[in-house]
C-alpha cells in the first residue's frame, strides 16, 4: 500500500470565495487524517477533488499522488479510491449480494459468488445476501455500504461523515467496524464530530471562507495551511 | 370541498372515454345504425390500403419512439452536467410548447427540397440553381414524419427525466458508481438508467400512442398514398357511407396499440434480464469520449433543427420575395400580418375562446381534486389521468363523434370545449400535484388559528403560494389546447375554424408565406403564455406586498 499525498491544494468557488489554498498533507498506509471543521468550510468539497467528482465552477490546482502516481489528471474511475458517504447509497434495484458483486473487481462467477459469502460472513451478515438493501437496519446498511467499497479494492478510503447519520450506540459499533476494516489504508476523514476520529488519528481543523487566518492543528508531515 | 367535488370530476373525466370506446366498438359492428349500418371489418380488411397505411404507422411510429427514447438516453450519458445539459433544460419547454403542426410546417421549410437548408449550399456547394427533383417532402416511406415526430417528442421524455433524475440521486449514484471503478456511461447503464426507466415508462407509452395514431403531423409531413392508419380512416369518417369502416378502425387501431404495449413490456423484460446478468460481472467498461462528443453533437444538431425551423417561421412570415437559391428573403414585409389581421381573427379568437375556458376549467378542476384528495383522503389515481393520453386520439374521438351524433351534441362550442379538457386535465393535475401535495401543511394551521376559514385559508394563502405551479399548469392547458386538431374537427363539425384547423386544411393548397403566419401564430400564443407564467406570480406577489 501506498500513502496519500495532497500537495499545494487551492480551491475557489464560482463567485471567487477561497475555501483553501496551499493546503498539503500526506497519509501513510494505516494512518487517518481528520478534516474537521463547520459546514460550509469545504470538507466535502477537498473529498470530491481528490475523488475527481467535483462539480464544475469550482476551480481547483493542486496534486493528488497515491505513492508514485499522479492521480490528479485521472477520470474518477481510474483514480481507485474508496468512497464512503453521509447516506450508504445502496443501489434499491439490487439486492445486498449484487450490491457487493457491483462493487467487487475481477474473478469469475465462482470467485466473486465465495468473495461476497465471505466478506458477509465476516461482518455478521451471513444469510443475508438475497436481501433486499431496504430490509436492513442502518447498522447493517453501513457495514454492507462499506464492504462494497472495500470489495472494490481501494487503494485509500475516504470518507464523508459516514457515521453522522447513525444513532449513538450504532455509531461506536459501525466505528469500530470501519476502522477495523480500514487498518491497512491511507484514510481520509471529514467529520465535525470529535468522537468520529479515531486516537491514532492526526486532525486538520478547516475554517469556513471569509474568517480570519485560521489556527490549524496539524501534524501530519507536510502541510502548511488549510486556507 | 366534500367527496361529491371529487365524484363529479371523476365522472365528467372518465365518462366520455367510457362513451368514447363504447362508440367506436357498437358502429364497428353494425349495432348503430342511425350513423353506422353494416359491420365494418369486412369492408375494412378488403380495402387495399389496409395493410400498407397499418404498415406505414407501426414503421414511423415505432422507429419515432425508438429513436427518440435512444436520443433521450444518449442526452443523459453524454450531457449530464455539462454547459450542454444547461442549454438543453433552458430551450426545452418553450420547444415542448410550440404545436405539432407548427413545428411540422417549419420541419419542412427546413428540409423540402427548396428549403433552407438546400438554399445554404446553393449554388456554391451543390451547384443546384432550381431546387433539386431527387426528393420530395413528403417523402414516400415516411422519414420526414419519424423526423417532425422525433424531434417534438424527444423533448417531452427529456423533460420528464431530467425531472425525475432529482428523485434517484443521479448525482450520488454517479460519484460512488465511479469511485468504484465504472465508466460514467456504464454508471448509466448500471445504475441510473434501471431506476430512471421504470419513471420514464408511462410516458414513453403516451410517446408511443401519440407517435402510432397521430393525425395532424402526418397529413402535414407523412406520405399521401398510402396515408398512415389515423389519416386513412379519417378519410373514411369523413365518408358517412363508411362510418362503420372506421369505427372498426379505429377499434383495431386501439388493439394494435394495445399489442405494441405488450411488446414494450416483453421488451423491458429480455433487457432486465439481460441487464441484470452483466450487472453481476463487475465490467467496469471503458470511458469513450469520441462516443461523448458524437453524443453531443447529434444532440445538439436535434435542438438546432427544433429552433431553426421555429425561426424559419418568422422569417417567412415577414417575407415578400425569397427566391431560389437566395438563403435569406430579398424583400420582406409586414403585409401577411398586418394585411390579413381581419382574415386571423376569426380563428385566433376561436382558437382563444376554447383555450382560456379550457384552462380555466382545467385549473378549477385539478385544484377541486386535488383538494378533495388532500382533505377527504381520496385515494390518489395519478395514473387513471393518463388513460386518455394513452389511448389513440383516433379511437375516443371517432367514439365521442357518433354519441354527439346521436345526442345532437356535435358542433356545439362546448362540445368542443369538452374535449379540448379532457386532455388538457391530465397534464394540469400531474404538473400542479407535486407542488400541491408538497406544500407544508403547517401553512393551513397557521391560517386557521388565525381564525381563517377553510375557503380564505384555499384562497388567501395555499393559491397564493402555489400560484407559480397554477400559472406553468394554466400555460401547459393553453398550450394543449391550442395544438388540438382533431377534437376541434371532428366535435366541432366544422363549425369552429381554430388555427390547427386552417393550418392544417389550408396547408397544401394556401401560399407559403401565409401557412408561415398561420404556424407562428400558433406558435406565438402558447409561447407568450409562457412568458406570462413567468410573469404574472411576480406581478400577483408584488401586488400582494
Amino acid at each position: 500500500m501506498n500513502s496519500l499525498k495532497i500537495e499545494r491544494l487551492s480551491l475557489t468557488l464560482p463567485d471567487g470565495t477561497a475555501l483553501c489554498s496551499d493546503l498539503s498533507f500526506s497519509i501513510n498506509p494505516g494512518g487517518v487524517l481528520a478534516l474537521m471543521g463547520p459546514s460550509g468550510s469545504g470538507k466535502s468539497t477537498i473529498l470530491s477533488w481528490i475523488t475527481g467528482t467535483l462539480s464544475p465552477g469550482i476551480r481547483a490546482s493542486g496534486e493528488v499522488w497515491l505513492g508514485n502516481n499522479r492521480l490528479t489528471d485521472l477520470p474518477a474511475e481510474k483514480r481507485q479510491l474508496g468512497l464512503m458517504l453521509q447516506q450508504d447509497y445502496l443501489f434499491p434495484h439490487m439486492s445486498v449480494g449484487q450490491n457487493l458483486k457491483f462493487g467487487l473487481r475481477g474473478g469469475n462467477k465462482q470467485h466473486r459468488d465465495k468473495r461476497v459469502s465471505e466478506s458477509l460472513t465476516e461482518a455478521g451478515l451471513q444469510g443475508m445476501i438475497n436481501r433486499d438493501p431496504i430490509t436492513l437496519s442502518g447498522g447493517q446498511r453501513a457495514r454492507v455500504s462499506l464492504l462494497r467499497t472495500l470489495l472494490s479494492d481501494p487503494h485509500a478510503l475516504l470518507l464523508d461523515e459516514p457515521f453522522s447519520r447513525l444513532d449513538v450506540t450504532l455509531r461506536e459499533q459501525i466505528r469500530n467496524f470501519t476502522w477495523n476494516h480500514a487498518q491497512h489504508l491511507p484514510t481520509l476523514l471529514v467529520t465535525h464530530d470529535k468522537a468520529d476520529v479515531p486516537v491514532h488519528a492526526e486532525t486538520v481543523e478547516l475554517v469556513p471562507p471569509q474568517t480570519i487566518q485560521p489556527e490549524i492543528s496539524l501534524s501530519t508531515i507536510d502541510s502548511t495551511q488549510s486556507r | 370541498m366534500t367527496r361529491l367535488t371529487g365524484a363529479v370530476i371523476a365522472l365528467a373525466f372518465f365518462t366520455p372515454l367510457v362513451f368514447g370506446i363504447l362508440g367506436s366498438v357498437i358502429p364497428a359492428f353494425g349495432l348503430m345504425p342511425q350513423i353506422a349500418a353494416g359491420n365494418g371489418f369486412a369492408e375494412l380488411f378488403a380495402d387495399p390500403r389496409f395493410l400498407p397505411s397499418i404498415w406505414l404507422s407501426l414503421k414511423t411510429g415505432i422507429i419515432a419512439t425508438v429513436i427518440a427514447l435512444l436520443l433521450t438516453i444518449a442526452t443523459l450519458v453524454c450531457a449530464h452536467g455539462t454547459r450542454l445539459w444547461k442549454f438543453l433544460i433552458a430551450s426545452l419547454p418553450p420547444l415542448l410548447a410550440v404545436p405539432h403542426a407548427a413545428l411540422a410546417v417549419g420541419l419542412i421549410f427546413l428540409i423540402a427540397p427548396s428549403g433552407w437548408l438546400v438554399r445554404l449550399i446553393s449554388p456554391g456547394l451543390s451547384g443546384w440553381s432550381r431546387p433539386p427533383t431527387d426528393w420530395v417532402i413528403p417523402d414516400s416511406g415516411g422519414w420526414s414524419l419519424i423526423l417532425g415526430l422525433v424531434i417534438k417528442e424527444t423533448p417531452f421524455l427529456l423533460l420528464t427525466a431530467a425531472a425525475q433524475l432529482s428523485t434517484i440521486k443521479v448525482d450520488a449514484a454517479l460519484r460512488i458508481g465511479r469511485t468504484l471503478g465504472y465508466a460514467p456511461a456504464r454508471c448509466w447503464s448500471r445504475l441510473i438508467l434501471p431506476l430512471l426507466y421504470p419513471r420514464l415508462r408511462l410516458t414513453l407509452l403516451i410517446v408511443l400512442a401519440f407517435n402510432l395514431s397521430v393525425v395532424d403531423v402526418a397529413i402535414l409531413l407523412g406520405p399521401g398514398n398510402p396515408p398512415t392508419f389515423s389519416v386513412f380512416l379519417l378519410s373514411l369518417v369523413n365518408d358517412p357511407g363508411s362510418r362503420s369502416v372506421a369505427s372498426a378502425g379505429a377499434l383495431l387501431l386501439a388493439l394494435g396499440v394495445g399489442l405494441v404495449y405488450c411488446c414494450v413490456f416483453l421488451i423491458e423484460r429480455v433487457i432486465a434480464s439481460v441487464a441484470e446478468s452483466r450487472r453481476e460481472s463487475g465490467h467496469r467498461g471503458t470511458a469513450m469520449k469520441t462516443f461523448r462528443t458524437f453524443g453531443q453533437s447529434v444532440i445538439a444538431s436535434i435542438q438546432i433543427i427544433s429552433i431553426a425551423s421555429l425561426v424559419l417561421l418568422l422569417v417567412w412570415s415577414f417575407t415578400h420575395r425569397w427566391r431560389f437559391p437566395h438563403s435569406l428573403p430579398t424583400e420582406w414585409t409586414l403585409n401577411h400580418w398586418n394585411g390579413r389581421s381581419a382574415e386571423f381573427a376569426s380563428p385566433l379568437l376561436t382558437t382563444l375562446g376554447i383555450a382560456v375556458v379550457t384552462l380555466l376549467l382545467a385549473i378549477a378542476a385539478a385544484v377541486a381534486w386535488l383538494e378533495c384528495e388532500r382533505r377527504m383522503r381520496v385515494p390518489r389515481i395519478d395514473w387513471l389521468w393518463y388513460v386518455p393520453l394513452l389511448i389513440p386520439q383516433v379511437t375516443l374521438l371517432f367514439g365521442w363523434q357518433a354519441i354527439a351524433l346521436l345526442t345532437g351534441a356535435d358542433g356545439k362550442w362546448l362540445t368542443v370545449v369538452y374535449s379540448h379538457w379532457v386532455y388538457a386535465l391530465p397534464y394540469v393535475v400531474l404538473l400542479l400535484a407535486v407542488a400541491w401535495r408538497e406544500l407544508d401543511p403547517n401553512w393551513n394551521n397557521a391560517a386557521a388559528v388565525l381564525g381563517a376559514g377553510y375557503w380564505k385559508v384555499l384562497f388567501k394563502v395555499r393559491i397564493p403560494l402555489l400560484i407559480k405551479p397554477i400559472c406553468q399548469a394554466a400555460a401547459v392547458a393553453l398550450a394543449v389546447s391550442v395544438a388540438q386538431y382533431l377534437p376541434t374537427l371532428l366535435l366541432g363539425a366544422g363549425r369552429h375554424q381554430t388555427l390547427a384547423i386552417e393550418l392544417v386544411t389550408s396547408f397544401s393548397g394556401v401560399d407559403r408565406r401565409i401557412i408561415a403566419t398561420l404556424a407562428a401564430l400558433q406558435s406565438l400564443l402558447p409561447l407568450l403564455a409562457f412568458c406570462a407564467a413567468l410573469w404574472m406570480p411576480r406581478m400577483i406577489n408584488r401586488h400582494a406586498a
